[in-house]
């Protein structure tokens, strides 16, 4: 009974490394990718701390894209559920472990809102306009190098084309929103994305 | 890269989150039996993950937190789950353990990949589900689970007697039936599986459109030219399970024609298919066993 004990006797997340006089309670990805190995043996004071440095970056993608708090709530489980049992497969030599878990998150999301906005797409027009598009830049210390590259290769798309970039991945919007938005077929949209995205992918050089 | 440019541009567009819901399920299928695409979506959501940086943080409710510590305790003492060490020989015989089985599926995918690219995807998701059911048996309801046994056993040691609790899966297993119903060329609408030897049927809706005014009616038509007979109207929710095949014969099942067709709420009012009709045979994707 590892996992019964200790967690259930639900504590305050504590932060303890590297946060002293930050708000946000990130830790650097050295710190993380620590954390997801303890988890992947079991360790559940690793998982806690994991859940505390990690949540409010994961519950703020999934409610960007299901903007529904009960939706996002049941989704957050479901990702960090996966997280725990998962965890032994995470490789940093091929993901950060925020980009590993905003994945699982994003996946879960994803799967949830085609299932639903298939049969009504054109409920809430209202609400996909005030969604928004991009989220507010950051200051550019903030920023990291690799999204710094990423940027400056979506910078390159003209400028709708990058619209569609940013709306399908903040968003979480479907060819067909894509293309009520920008007024073209979603034929012609599946190709603009696909040629956009390897042009991303040529000009990060990977 | 040797990807071709359209499963490139799946993988993209999967990580980008714009494909329908029934390309998700291909590329969902894809990523369970195709090492080299799942490599290339890994790339993709490193490349693209990096966006997450400019997300606002959001606080979750705190209630959260409370169930995911629920839901792990429930799991039961297993704790994280190592995935490859499911089929471990420590607890399956030897001679006819489930990876060969797999290993046979995979290869014959792999030929049936060469014909087109639909039997190609068809095929994914059928090799997908057996192979979940022995790696991935939590993303599958609950009846096409393989059943673990919990078995006591008093191992004598020289200086101790230890009593341990060891998780045993059972070798002995009926033949796999699944029928795949096409929505298009792209995306199957439902997999149905087939359990011959209880007559259990399971459902699963993947791709088929959801009609608040309408529902889906599973069909059996024993042979050519005569009146399919209803196997009851598929419920709600992503898998449906049934036991209503107990009259038919296994011989019967295999080589009947089975249907969903679209219903009045409730189902057909006059015991016959009355709206649209999407048609499945069953397909054997595995053997029997016996221990």
């Amino acid at each position: 009974m590892r996992v019964s004990g200790r967690l259930h006797s639900r504590t305050v997340p504590a932060i303890v490394i590297g946060t002293l006089g930050m708000t946000s309670a990130m830790l650097t990805p050295p710190e993380l990718v620590w954390l997801m190995a303890a988890v992947a043996k079991g360790d559940q004071a690793a998982f806690e701390r994991l859940y505390a440095a990690t949540r409010t970056k994961l519950y703020g993608v999934v409610l960007r894209i299901l903007r529904r708090s009960d939706l996002a709530d049941e989704v957050i489980q479901e990702t960090y559920l996966k997280i725990w049992h998962n965890a032994g497969s995470f490789d940093p030599k091929v993901a950060t472990p925020i980009t590993w878990m905003v994945a699982i998150a994003r996946n879960r999301a994803l799967d949830l809102i085609r299932k639903k906005t298939e049969a009504s797409i054109e409920d809430e027009p209202a609400a996909m306009e005030a969604a928004g598009e991009e989220p507010n830049p950051l200051a550019r210390r903030e920023m990291t190098e690799d999204l710094r590259r990423l940027l400056g290769c979506l910078g390159q798309l003209e400028e709708d084309r990058r619209r569609m970039v940013l709306l399908a991945y903040y968003s979480g919007w479907s060819r067909e929103q894509l293309a009520v938005k920008f007024e073209a077929p979603a034929n012609t949209i599946k190709t603009w994305l696909r040629r956009s995205l390897l042009e991303i992918r040529e000009c990060l050089g990977s | 890269m040797t990807m071709d440019e359209d499963r490139e541009g799946l993988a993209a567009e999967y990580v980008l989150g714009t494909l329908d819901a029934g390309e998700r399920a291909q590329a969902d299928a894809l990523l369970t039996t195709d090492a080299e695409f799942a490599a290339v979506v890994r790339q993709w959501e490193r490349r693209l993950g990096e966006l997450n940086v400019m997300v606002a943080p959001i606080e979750p409710p705190a209630p959260v937190w409370d169930k995911i510590v629920a839901s792990i305790a429930a799991a039961g003492p297993a704790g994280p789950m190592r995935l490859p060490d499911v089929a471990a020989p420590a607890a399956v015989p030897a001679e006819q353990g489930p990876s060969a089985e797999i290993i046979d599926l995979t290869q014959r995918m792999r030929r049936w990949r060469g014909l087109t690219v639909m039997t190609g995807a068809l095929a994914a998701s059928v090799v997908a589900i057996v192979i979940a059911r022995e790696y991935r048996p939590d993303v599958l309801p609950a009846d096409w689970r393989p059943k673990p046994q919990m078995v006591e056993r008093v191992v004598e040691k020289p200086v101790e007697v230890v009593r341990e609790v060891v998780r045993e899966v059972p070798a002995a297993r009926p033949a796999q039936f699944v029928a795949v119903f096409q929505k298009d060329e792209q995306s199957p609408a439902f997999v149905m599986s087939v359990d011959i030897e209880k007559r259990i049927v399971t459902v699963r809706q993947v791709a088929a459109e959801r009609f608040a005014d309408k529902s889906y009616e599973l069909w059996i038509a024993t042979a050519p030219g005569v009146a399919p007979r209803s196997l009851g109207v598929l419920g709600n929710d992503d898998f449906t399970v049934r036991a209503t095949l107990v009259a038919y014969d296994p011989a019967v099942i295999n080589n009947a024609t089975f249907g969903i067709s679209e219903e009045p709420l409730g189902g057909s009012p006059t015991g016959q298919p009355t709206g649209r009709v999407i048609h499945a045979k069953l397909l054997q994707v595995t053997p029997a066993q016996n221990p």
